[in-house]
């Protein structure tokens, strides 16, 4: 069995995730979480940058707070693939040897991670919500267990790197400072196209709202059965941000990347409006951060309304334009954005 | 070539069973009954018709105690030719790394062109096993699918993958691990004379870890992580009031500051 | 195939299983009457393929109630069934909108070994583990499978057509144990639908005590596993409509409920949601519940047509058991149908079982099975109160309006504390019921008509 002498790794990595020049916002959001880290174990901040073309990336990592970005460019890395990525990513772990390594849980997150994980026989937590590391550098990856209701601590301390990815949206992404400096180092890329197992065939990318950052949201659920009106209203009245549960997402009436819960983001609005939401426990871990809870749902033994602040038992279709009129009507809604 | 379909499926906790305790408002788990992971009965359907549509055996793999053979029978019941539970003392405390090595060398064992998973378990919800078996037999992958269009002739598997903002179709060579987006497969009700079948006169073949030959590299041991500590998370405190009329709603909503 | 796996996998399976003709009966329903049937077929060496569309059995029953248990213990050991509490306590309350007068009935025999043969169950638990006897005893349980339909040869039943793809199932013999909404059996003719006058809707709740310990015993006044069934009448209870409330206590909760006549229930534009709700309010059974959570809702019909409408029970290749049979001695004093419905599931799996060993399953040799039933209790007991719903009808409004007010009436008048002396209390009191039951004459007839009862 694999027996790695821990004190031959060092420096926390975090991934940065771009799909033709696009950085995912979760990897900022990790770039300001490792920064933490790397602080308390006195170690540098290091930005993983696979791509091609990706120099500008690279150089708003440094900007976002690494001391470092290690660079692997070329075009068998565009558009991604998880055979290629895992094997460069695995490639420069084994060389560079990191004690930390943090990736965006996104899907691309999940579907390369293990193909990391698996060969070095890395500890690879799921899905974390609270990150943090002992005075043995000893990562301590915290992630919801049992639907939610207890947060398990999750540790690795014979294997490295400790890797774990991590839900979009938990953390806070810090506004980049141009004036930081940080060096850019080329790794060896460790690919052939020859080696590639797999072939993206087409892609088309759109919508890619960034519902994590939006002061109020209205989500919708499958309870509005594909009729977005009305809650499209009253997200006009209320200046605020379209959401889903996975239910709305999976018919295909919202794009994922609006999709709240357990798959989709953690969101922290100020105003949440579930509209149609029947409460699932993977719906509420996404939105439990939110600050007042609004519940529109025509069952009243909806579990949402435990869970809400504020709900009303009726049919959306007349509520939301209701409601949305009655708020139009008084004083205007201060919109600070 | 007939292609060997394997699909992981997985006994869980049902969650549907599982009551909010009103007095501490946790969950009580423990007196659940046990069920298919609901996302796997997505996986069976997505094998089954790849099935429908080439040459193909669909064989259902489970790796638990024996007690989880009822998802074998009903992955039968809904239409795979046979099943397998892989068992043994061996495999406790098997965190992921383990767990997708042993299902990673039941598939190569049962000469798996796919291997078919589910999106994640509800109860560890890592997602993690199907990259995990893919890495360890070094097959291609295919995780967030959405649709799958088997090309047989060009020995490919073709999919389409759900990636934030949008999708992508993506072709990939066998043997091949997929994982299906839970939800996007709506499985096929079992036949009344295999359901019969599958739960009165069907058995699963059993395989153990040191058949796998794997003996001395799953359980606790070999498992990179491990919980270091449970707390239980309050429950998010809300008014939970329910309001008569709309106007009721205005005031809270015009209270929020932002 | 590698080495290791040679020969285990691929031959496990066969490809297509086919049961028809497998199996010598199908029960349609595992209720008490279908497992009964089940039980009975089982042990006398059938292959049994016994259907419930419920993922477990009794997932879906609806049920006051007391189990009677007389045919049941014949037919298992009960020792580790799971029975909530004895009846120790059987009550009868007559409601007026705000009095009560009741009789309560607790002989020390009831506390006693086998206790009357009368039990609190909750069906969801029980039903599950009645149908585990029947498999136990080797009969074939599939559950998430509805029923459809009959599968006929001319006028035989050679089987059943369920809701699943490749549905269909051949057997010589099916047993119709579906309960009160016996689509099946109505869909094949076999059974004419139950007129509205002769069916009951029933609302009923499951309420759990979630403050302090004890509560039920405190109450109810208990120990140990004894436990109470309160029946209540007159419109306190269910209004004007023709029925009753209840309320039984098992172990950890109590169920309370109320059944009515459905055509009542229509005209009231009253759903049994908020009878239901009316009657736990009611200021004599408030207190009970006082501070109570309902973990549990269901609503569900009951026959009450009597022996009149029982149908013809016997067909070719098929025989109609409990409820669906219209089983159930429902009168007000007596809510009767679990002792029915395994006695005539048990006596259907034994003609059954004994016309498969002479190779008939034609009318003429399942007909034993409805004259056993006439021989027993089932029919006997139903034949007896036939008359009863017709003769409440008529007198609706004396019984459960002015009767339950003029015993409170009476029972005021009779104990009340002032300066008079008793002697005219007593008068008083005799003359409010006399008055409201139309003088000594009509109190005369009363009496006479509905002696049958309680004699
Ligand atoms: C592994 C896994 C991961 C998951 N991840 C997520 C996740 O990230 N996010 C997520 O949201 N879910 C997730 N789920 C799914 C989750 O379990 C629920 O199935 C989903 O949240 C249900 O969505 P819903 O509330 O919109 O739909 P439903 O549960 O169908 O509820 C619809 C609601 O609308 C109400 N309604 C109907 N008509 C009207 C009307 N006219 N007016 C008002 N109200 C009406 C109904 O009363 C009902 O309460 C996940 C599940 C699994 C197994
Ligand atoms: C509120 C209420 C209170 C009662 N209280 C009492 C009481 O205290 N004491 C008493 O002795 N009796 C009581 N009864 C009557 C008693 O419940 C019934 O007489 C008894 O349950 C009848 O048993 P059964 O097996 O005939 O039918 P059921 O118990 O109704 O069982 C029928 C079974 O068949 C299944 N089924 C139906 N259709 C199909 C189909 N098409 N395919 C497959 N499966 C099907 C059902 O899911 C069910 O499991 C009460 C009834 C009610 C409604
Ligand atoms: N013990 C197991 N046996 C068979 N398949 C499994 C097992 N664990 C996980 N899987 C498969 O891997 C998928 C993802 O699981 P997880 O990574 O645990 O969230 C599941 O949906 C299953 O298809």
């Amino acid at each position: 069995m694999t027996d790695v002498d821990t004190s031959e790794y060092a420096d926390v990595w975090v991934f940065v995730e771009e799909h033709a020049g696009d950085v995912m916002p979760v990897s900022w959001e990790l770039l300001e979480e490792g920064r933490k880290l790397a602080e308390k174990t006195d170690e540098e901040l290091v930005a993983l940058v696979i791509g091609e073309g990706v120099d500008a990336v690279a150089e708003e990592a440094i900007a976002r707070g690494a001391d470092r970005a290690l660079v692997a460019d070329d075009p068998v890395f565009e558009p991604y693939r998880a055979d290629p990525y895992g094997a460069q990513f695995r490639a420069m772990v084994e060389e560079y040897k990191p004690s930390i390594a943090l990736i965006g849980g996104t899907h691309t997150g999940r579907d390369f991670a293990g193909r990391v994980a698996v060969p070095t026989h890395a500890g690879l937590t799921a899905d974390v919500t609270e990150i943090d590391v002992d005075d043995e550098g000893i990562l301590q990856a915290r992630r919801p267990a049992f639907g939610g209701d207890i947060l398990a601590t999750i540790i690795c301390e014979d294997h490295r790197p400790q890797m774990a990815t991590i839900r979009p949206g938990v953390f806070e992404a810090a506004e980049p400072d141009r004036d930081r400096e940080g060096e850019i180092e080329r790794a060896e890329v460790a690919v052939e196209e020859a080696e590639t197992v797999s072939e993206v065939l087409e892609r088309e990318v759109g919508d890619t709202a960034d519902i994590t950052e939006a002061e109020r949201i209205v989500a919708v659920g499958h309870g509005v059965e594909g009729e977005l009106g009305p809650a499209l209203e009253l997200a006009e009245a209320l200046d605020a941000e379209l959401a889903a549960s996975r239910a709305a997402v999976d018919e295909g009436w919202i794009d994922g990347s609006r999709q709240v819960g357990q798959t989709g983001k953690t969101v922290r609005p100020e105003l949440y409006v579930a509209v149609g939401i029947s409460g699932a426990i993977q719906h509420l871990e996404g939105m439990n951060n939110s600050g007042t809870v609004i519940a529109i749902n025509n069952d009243p033994n909806a579990p949402i309304f435990e869970h809400a602040d504020y709900g009303y038992v009726g049919d959306f279709a007349a509520v939301c334009p209701e409601l949305a009129e009655k708020l139009a009507d008084g004083k205007p809604m201060e919109v600070t954005r | 070539m007939t292609w060997t379909i394997v699909v992981g499926v997985k006994q869980v906790p049902d969650d549907d069973e599982i009551g909010i305790d009103p007095d501490t408002g946790r969950l009580d788990r423990a007196s659940a009954p046990a069920v298919m992971n609901p996302p796997d009965r997505d996986a069976l359907e997505a094998a089954l018709s790849i099935a429908d549509e080439v040459d193909a055996r669909v064989v259902a793999m489970t790796m638990g105690p024996p007690m989880a053979t009822p998802v074998l029978e009903e992955a039968v019941a809904m239409g795979c030719d046979d099943a397998v539970l892989i068992t043994d003392r061996a495999f406790a405390g098997s965190d992921t790394w383990p767990t997708s090595l042993t299902l990673a060398r039941a598939a190569e064992a049962l000469d798996a062109d796919v291997v078919v998973c589910g999106e994640e378990t509800t109860d560890s919800s890592t997602g993690q096993v199907p990259p995990g078996i893919a890495a360890h037999n070094g097959w291609a992958q295919l995780t967030y699918v959405e649709e799958l269009e088997p090309d047989p002739e060009g020995g490919r598997l073709i999919a389409t993958r759900d990636v934030e903002g949008g999708h992508e179709r993506v072709a990939a060579e066998l043997p091949v691990v997929v994982a299906v987006a839970y939800g996007e497969f709506e499985a096929r009700p079992a036949g009344l004379h295999r359901k019969i079948y599958a739960e009165n006169d069907f058995e699963p073949a059993q395989l153990t870890a040191e058949e796998l030959g794997i003996a001395d590299e799953v359980g606790l041991a070999v498992s990179p992580t491990a919980v270091g500590g449970m707390e239980t998370v309050e429950p998010v405190e809300r008014r939970g009031e329910v309001v008569d009329d709309v106007d009721g709603l205005v005031e809270p909503i015009r209270g929020v500051e932002t | 195939m590698s080495a290791i796996l040679d020969g285990r996998v691929g031959d496990a399976a066969i490809e297509e299983p086919n049961y028809d003709g497998e199996f010598d009966a199908v029960v349609v329903g595992a209720g008490l009457a279908g497992s009964a049937a089940a039980l009975t077929m089982a042990d006398r060496g059938l292959e049994v393929l016994l259907i419930e569309r419920g993922s477990s059995p009794g997932a879906k029953n609806v049920f006051g109630g007391v189990l009677y248990t007389p045919t049941i213990r014949e037919l298992v050991d009960l020792e580790d069934a799971p029975l909530e509490r004895y009846v120790a306590e059987k009550r009868f309350s007559m409601l007026s909108h705000d009095d009560e007068t009741a009789l309560s009935i607790s002989p020390g025999e009831w506390r006693r070994e086998p206790h009357n043969d009368s039990y609190t169950v909750l069906r969801g638990e029980f039903d599950e583990w009645f149908a585990e006897q029947a498999v136990d005893a080797g009969a074939t349980l599939v559950t998430e499978t509805t029923v459809t339909g009959l599968l006929r040869e001319g006028r035989e039943v050679v089987g059943v057509e369920t809701d699943r793809p490749d549905g269909g199932v051949e057997a010589p013999y099916v047993v119709l144990a579906e309960g009160a909404n016996s689509l099946v059996g109505e869909g094949a003719n076999l059974k004419a639908t139950e007129s509205r006058e002769n069916v009951a809707v029933a609302a009923k709740e499951v309420l759990e005590f979630p403050n302090g310990e004890n509560v039920i015993e405190d109450r109810f006044r208990l120990f140990g596993d004894a436990g109470v069934s309160y029946h209540y009448f007159g419109e306190g209870a269910v209004g004007e409509a023709f029925g009753g409330g209840f309320i039984y206590t098992n172990g950890d909760t109590v169920s309370v409920g109320v059944a009515y006549r459905l055509e009542d229930a229509a005209a009231n534009d009253q759903s049994p949601e908020e009878t239901l709700n009316l009657f736990k309010s009611h200021p004599r059974v408030a207190p009970l519940l006082r501070d109570a959570r309902t973990v549990e809702y269901s609503a569900k019909t009951i026959p009450e047509g009597g022996a009149e409408s029982v149908p013809d029970l016997a067909h070719d290749g098929a025989v109609i058991v409990g409820d669906a049979a219209g089983l159930v001695l429902n009168n007000g004093v007596h809510l009767e149908g679990t002792n029915m419905a395994v006695e005539s599931g048990y006596h259907a799996g034994r003609v059954i079982a004994d016309a498969n060993a002479r190779g008939r399953t034609d009318a003429d040799a399942l007909e034993a099975y409805g004259r056993a039933l006439e021989e027993s209790f089932v029919v006997k007991n139903l034949e007896r109160y036939a008359w009863l719903q017709e003769t409440v009808e008529e007198d609706r409004e004396l019984l459960f309006e002015t009767m339950p007010t003029a015993f409170a009436d009476a029972g005021a008048e009779y104990f009340r504390m002032d300066r008079e002396p008793k002697a005219e209390h007593a008068s008083r009191a005799k003359r409010a019921v006399v008055d409201a039951l139309g003088g000594w004459r009509g109190l005369a007839k009363l009496a006479l008509r509905y002696r049958k009862v309680v004699t």
